[in-house]
């Protein structure tokens, strides 16, 4: 028996708190509880009737330790998405669906909290799931120097220009300059400073790369039937996608030729729109998970959205900004300009960006992808909808 | 001896011990003579659990390479800047990893170089690793 999950679950809360790295007010567990209870509210719902829980990234919060803060009554199921980065973060929905829809699970919660203070810092998380004597041998201690090795050959051997970074990351700041939640709210990118801002690992300078923030997001996944019922507008989930193929993976280095320099998506962007039935012209609104710039820009390629050859025609500042962009990405800001809590505010914008509650609101949006960790040795994206 | 920080990770015991003795042995499936890294005990592909460890030269062209100017914790035996290249093997289809030393004057993709096998300080352990040379 196969069963598409397209359209029969639905998100119908969210809620998300940011800090600057550091210096959350509370231990970790206390922030991701409030998040928790956010989306709750945001969406009319008791804690104490949520029975699922899914994380992914070596989460450390445990659903079972949250049970007496949130009244919790049955826990019913949990899980967690493999992989050490942020490429199980769109898996998550499908999980949950697949819990919701076989009557395991009624009320889902989907959440990632850091607090730098509890879980020290994520970059070093990271990497140490993934270190080895291979790497450390050879100085490769860090995610931004994975990166920057496949980034260089992104842009050198397959000719990507450089310059579709920095429309990247101006996008990014100017939806963030604009969002009172975000690290960059007030500041638009200064491009004299990017330019020249000290490097990291070549080719990547500070600003290319994602700053880490302390916080907490959470979201409420229900049937869409139970949605209905609810506070907010259910935005349903139309397909999901993770995994990875033949040729890419946790290969120390040794990817298929042509895959090397991809963000890892290409094994899963068919199933993710067969799914929901949709091609990339159908998407009106990106959430682009970007770590680092180039790989933001090898993950829009992956999804169809461009290619190595007229990447520079797509990703172009104008068309990248709401409202009046043709492809509007990362309308909080993203991870580089809103704020880094592995990724979650992506799918939290997801979110409020199909509800209308987007600070950058994108007139008539109905569909919205959320791509997941690009880079990553397994990844994941998701299509999210409203009617 | 060699002192390593994660130790061997799956079937590549031999590549380290060659490594350390200044050799580098990497394995071929002695059932469909595939070239296998990472190492396996199974060959995928045809089912083959025989693999024969072969020393290879070390020469081959640069694949990609990044120049670390961040000091990230654990590199503080590394002179910044310093650029890792991930080197195409001329000989079999294998991709590895190894510091640059010497001029950089040539460093880009495709670029011919060949190598030495040495020891990385990484902390108070001595990493087995290979070192590249442009040509």
């Amino acid at each position: 028996m196969t069963m598409n999950l397209s359209g029969k679950t639905a998100v119908a809360g969210v809620g998300y708190r940011q800090f600057k790295r550091g210096t959350a007010p509370w231990p970790e567990r206390g922030v991701l509880v409030r998040a928790i209870v956010d989306a709750c509210d945001d969406a009319g719902f008791d804690p104490a009737d949520i029975d699922g829980f899914v994380s992914y990234a070596g989460d450390h919060n445990e659903p079972v330790r949250l049970m007496p803060d949130l009244g919790t009554k049955e826990l019913n199921w949990s899980a967690q998405v493999w992989g050490g980065g942020g490429g199980g973060i769109a898996g998550t929905f499908g999980l949950a669906a697949s819990a919701i829809l076989t009557g395991q699970a009624k009320a889902v919660i989907i959440y990632r909290a850091l607090a730098e203070g509890n879980s020290g810092r994520l970059a070093a998380a990271v990497m140490a799931h993934h270190l080895n004597d291979h790497m450390v041998g050879v100085g490769m201690v860090a995610p931004a120097q994975a990166c920057a090795m496949r980034a260089e050959r992104l842009l050198d051997y397959h000719g990507v220009p450089r310059s579709v970074c920095e429309e990247l990351v101006r996008a990014s700041y100017f939806h963030g300059s604009r969002n009172p939640e975000a690290t960059a709210y007030g500041k638009e990118l200064d491009l004299a400073q990017f330019r020249t801002a000290r490097w990291i690992a070549e080719p990547f300078r500070l600003f290319d790369c994602s700053r880490e923030n302390d916080g907490a997001g959470a979201l409420l996944m229900v049937s869409s039937e139970a949605a209905r019922d609810l506070r907010k507008p259910p935005v349903k989930l139309l397909s999901v996608a993770q995994g990875t193929q033949k040729g890419w993976g946790d290969l120390l280095e040794n990817d298929n030729i042509e895959l090397f320099a991809t963000g890892g998506f290409r094994g899963i962007t068919d199933k993710l729109y067969k799914m929901a039935g949709l091609t990339p012209a159908d998407i009106d609104v990106v959430q682009l998970y970007e770590n680092f710039s180039a790989q933001g820009i090898a993950s829009l390629i992956d999804h169809g959205f461009c290619t190595y050859e007229n990447v520079a025609e797509v990703v172009r500042y104008e068309n990248l900004i709401a409202p009046s962009g043709r492809l509007p990405v990362n309308t909080s800001g993203g991870n580089l300009a809103h704020g880094f809590v592995h990724g979650i505010g992506t799918a939290v914008e997801a979110i409020r960006c199909l509800r209308r509650e987007s600070v950058n609101p994108v007139p008539g949006a109905r569909t919205c992808l959320l791509a997941g960790g690009p880079g990553a040795p397994t990844v994941s994206s998701a299509i999210f909808g409203v009617d | 001896m060699a002192r390593m920080v994660t130790g061997q990770l799956g079937a590549e015991g031999p590549y380290w011990d060659g490594l350390a003795k200044g050799r580098l042995v990497l394995p071929r499936c002695n059932g469909c003579g595939k070239w296998h890294w990472p190492a396996v005990w199974r060959c995928g592909d045809c089912g083959s659990w025989d693999h024969e460890w072969v020393e290879q030269p070390l020469a081959g062209t640069i694949f990609a390479w990044t120049r670390t100017h961040h000091r990230f914790a654990g590199t503080e035996g590394l002179a910044l800047p310093y650029v890792t290249a991930l080197v195409l093997l001329d000989a079999v289809p294998i991709r590895l990893n190894g510091l640059i030393e010497g001029s950089e004057e040539h460093l880009g993709i495709g670029a011919p170089v060949t190598g030495r096998t040495t020891f990385t300080q990484f902390g108070k352990d001595e990493i087995p690793s290979i070192r590249w040379m442009l040509a």
